[in-house]
């Protein structure tokens, strides 16, 4: 019987590990990855304009401050939507 | 039976309080505003501005005054998420980003990004990687989690040893910000504004320890942020006539230009400027704002990124906030709170450096016409700039105007000629967040040598010889910190990016194998220290000779390299060492659970209910 209880709860343990590896690194390679891929094509990308601003410049000064913000709030909700499903399951296991 | 918890409800006039706080503060600015309409000198209404929020934050920490270890060591776990967020991004960015990071975008311009966006990224990457882990941990230190994580007294007490680096060049750093502050606003000379700012710093944290750090620290995060919008958005409407700089000082780009210009900047090459971070004494602005990589090329921006974020996301005086909040969730919250407000700091940051460089060079353009401008007798006096005419040629290029790098946000009220009060209240602004963050750093290292050294030695369950050892460190690191900057002349920027350096390199490893690797063992984690803060520190003291961490962008490559060779090492002694014992995958799994009690608080409580059944029998 408790093995048999065991191993939903491993199970559960385990999906939630992964999951919560996943939206870790998606979170972290987002925001490394935009920074710097806009770090390399920054000159290029100044010739253009947005708001009064080179986009380059603008995209480091302000346009990826806010996408940063924005995908640490996503992380914020998509990891507690993760921990209230191990929650529940566990409940239920 | 286990005993029960306290209760970790937060106080519901918190709102309350602080809204009067900032009513306060407020009101303190607009009446002196009208004083010095009425004739008060400027003397007068600087030591107001600056005396009077002190005062206030004193206060603030006298009424936060405890005797108890948790609320002394993590504020109860009772702080709001947002609370805890606005000392967590005072702590990150310090009066270093309010003075010497704002200096040195004036400067160097779109190649200073690079540390802002560091410091945001390093928030993100705390907040995901580590803060909720830690408050489920719920240890009182860094180096507490890692000795419990791997129960082990070496770790713990290596961990403590090694914090000391980051944490000490940091609250040298920021007690230097403040008495700069204190000793040009106030008639106190340098090193007496060093002494009196220690012992401010010491007393909010003997007083009541985090939580003293926390009432006190929000209200000066306030007081920083109103400090900083309020002249910032004056300037913002006079010169954009409209009250968003973040959003409207790229109209300006193009009257920057011209001024650049007739003040002969012409764009650079890397290695040109030496240092190519600005260095604190007056020097000449000569590098167009809005050029990429004249003074860092693009390999040196990405690794001066890469290594502030990891620093960041590894900062013991951060990390230590990770148990002050009432769950994981109010962590995780507080954490992208506080990497919210670090991002608009660092998206304002720039426009307060594009005004003054406006303002400062389009004013230099007419001096053949119509002389000096009047706000340069003032910040001469103040040591902030210094203009000679040196080829004699009646007009003033970028190479005759010295100006001080720390000093240039405190120089934008004065450049838009603004009323004085505005001035004192940016430098209000500068000496709050400076203070905070100071707090945040001497408290790390109070707590850590007293929970960490003393706590180990010393395993009786009192609380006070306990507290009297925190209060001791406190008080004996303040004073050695003082009299060290007394001693040497330091550069603020050069010593906050060297301890972003050493956190990165020491911690960051460590805590993502402690953290996401259930293999990692003791060995591993003290290997992991030790390389990395074995490699940064070789690379500091003898790198020089083979042209290695001279530079920012080196040091900072330095420290990439130092923590990919922790890992290593890491990865490598956890696996041909022992396996981890059942008590650590046992932690790791506990730890990893985002419900339950904290895992300290519980061994607490049993500890506690132990003690009693043994006394009883």
């Amino acid at each position: 019987m408790a093995a048999e209880q065991s191993e939903p709860e491993h199970a559960v343990r385990d999906r939630h590990q992964l999951r919560t590896l996943a939206v870790a690194i998606t979170t972290v390679a987002a925001a490394l990855s935009a920074v710097i891929v806009t770090i390399l094509y920054a000159v290029s990308l100044n010739r253009l304009w947005f708001l009064h601003f080179p986009l380059g410049f603008y995209l480091l000064a302000q346009g990826l401050l806010i996408f940063i913000v924005f995908v640490g709030f996503w992380y914020v909700r998509v990891q507690e939507r993760i921990d209230h499903t191990r929650n529940l399951n566990e409940e239920v296991a | 039976m286990s005993a029960p918890s306290r209760q970790h409800t937060p106080n519901p006039h918190l709102g309350a309080y602080y809204g009067i706080i900032t009513s306060a503060f407020v009101s303190l600015v607009v009446l002196l505003a009208m004083f010095e309409q009425l004739g008060w000198s400027e003397g007068a209404v600087a030591r107001s501005m600056i005396l009077l929020p002190l005062a206030l934050y004193i206060v603030i920490a006298v009424g936060s005054r405890t005797v108890n270890l948790e609320d002394f060591f993590v504020s109860g776990r009772r702080v709001p998420q947002v609370y805890n967020a606005m000392v967590m991004a005072a702590t990150a960015v310090g009066g270093v980003g309010f003075f010497a990071y704002t200096g040195a975008v004036f400067f160097i311009g779109f190649d200073a990004l690079a540390i802002g966006l560091g410091w945001t990224c390093g928030l993100l990457l705390a907040g995901v990687l580590f803060v909720p882990f830690l408050r489920k941990a719920g240890a009182y230190t860094l180096p507490a989690f890692l000795g419990q994580r791997f129960r082990s007294r070496e770790a713990r007490i290596a961990a403590s040893a090694l914090q000391v680096a980051p944490t000490v060049l940091l609250l040298a750093a920021e007690i230097k910000l403040a008495a700069m502050v204190v000793s040009l606003f106030l008639p106190l000379s340098f090193s007496l504004a060093v002494l009196l700012v220690a012992i401010f710093v010491a007393a909010v944290c003997i007083l009541g320890g985090m939580r003293a750090l926390t009432w006190s620290g929000s209200a000066e995060f306030i007081a920083g942020a109103v400090g900083l919008a309020v002249p910032l958005i004056v300037v913002s409407v006079l010169l954009t006539n409209l009250p968003a700089p973040q959003f409207t000082y790229g109209e300006m780009f193009g009257s920057l230009r011209g001024a650049e210009t007739a003040a002969d900047m012409s764009p650079t090459t890397p290695g040109e400027l030496a240092p190519a971070m600005p260095a604190p004494a007056p020097a000449e602005a000569t590098k167009p704002f809005l050029q990429p990589f004249g003074a860092i090329n693009e390999t040196g921006f990405v690794v001066l990124f890469l290594s502030f974020a990891l620093g960041t996301a590894a900062l013991p005086s951060l990390l230590v906030r990770s148990g002050v909040t009432g769950s994981i969730a109010d962590q995780r919250r507080s954490a992208a709170w506080a990497l919210a407000l670090v991002a608009l700091f660092a998206i304002t940051a720039p426009s307060l450096a594009v005004f003054a460089k406006l303002l400062m060079f389009r004013d230099m353009a007419l001096v053949p016409t119509a002389g000096p401008p009047a706000w340069l007798a003032e910040l001469s006096g103040r040591e902030l700039a210094q203009m000679s005419d040196l080829n004699g040629d009646g007009t003033i290029g970028a190479g005759e105007l010295l100006i001080g790098r720390d000093g240039v946000a405190l120089a934008l009220p004065m450049l838009a000629e603004l009323p004085f009060v505005l001035t004192a209240l940016m430098a209000a602004a500068g000496l709050a967040i400076a203070l905070a963050a100071a707090g945040s750093h001497l408290f790390t290292l109070g707590a850590s040598l007293a929970d960490d050294v003393y706590g180990v030695l010393d395993r009786r369950p009192n609380a006070l010889p306990l507290l009297m050892a925190a209060w001791a460190a406190i008080g004996a690191i303040a004073l050695a910190v003082a009299v060290f900057l007394l001693i040497a002349e330091v550069d603020v920027l050069h010593m906050a990016a060297t301890a972003f350096c050493f956190a990165g390199a020491t911690f960051f490893p460590v805590l993502l194998l402690a953290l996401w690797w259930p293999r990692c063992t003791q060995w591993g984690a003290l290997a992991s220290l030790a390389t990395g803060f074995g490699v940064m520190f070789l690379a500091l003291t003898l790198g020089g000779a083979f042209g290695i961490a001279e530079t920012i962008a080196g040091m900072g490559g330095a420290s990439l390299v130092a923590a990919l060779l922790a890992l290593g090492a890491g990865i490598g002694a956890s696996l041909y060492g022992p396996a981890p014992s059942a008590f650590d995958t046992a932690y790791y799994e506990e730890m990893r659970k985002p419900e339950g009690d904290t895992i300290f608080d519980r061994a607490q409580a049993r500890a506690k209910t132990a003690s009693a059944h043994a006394a009883e029998e």
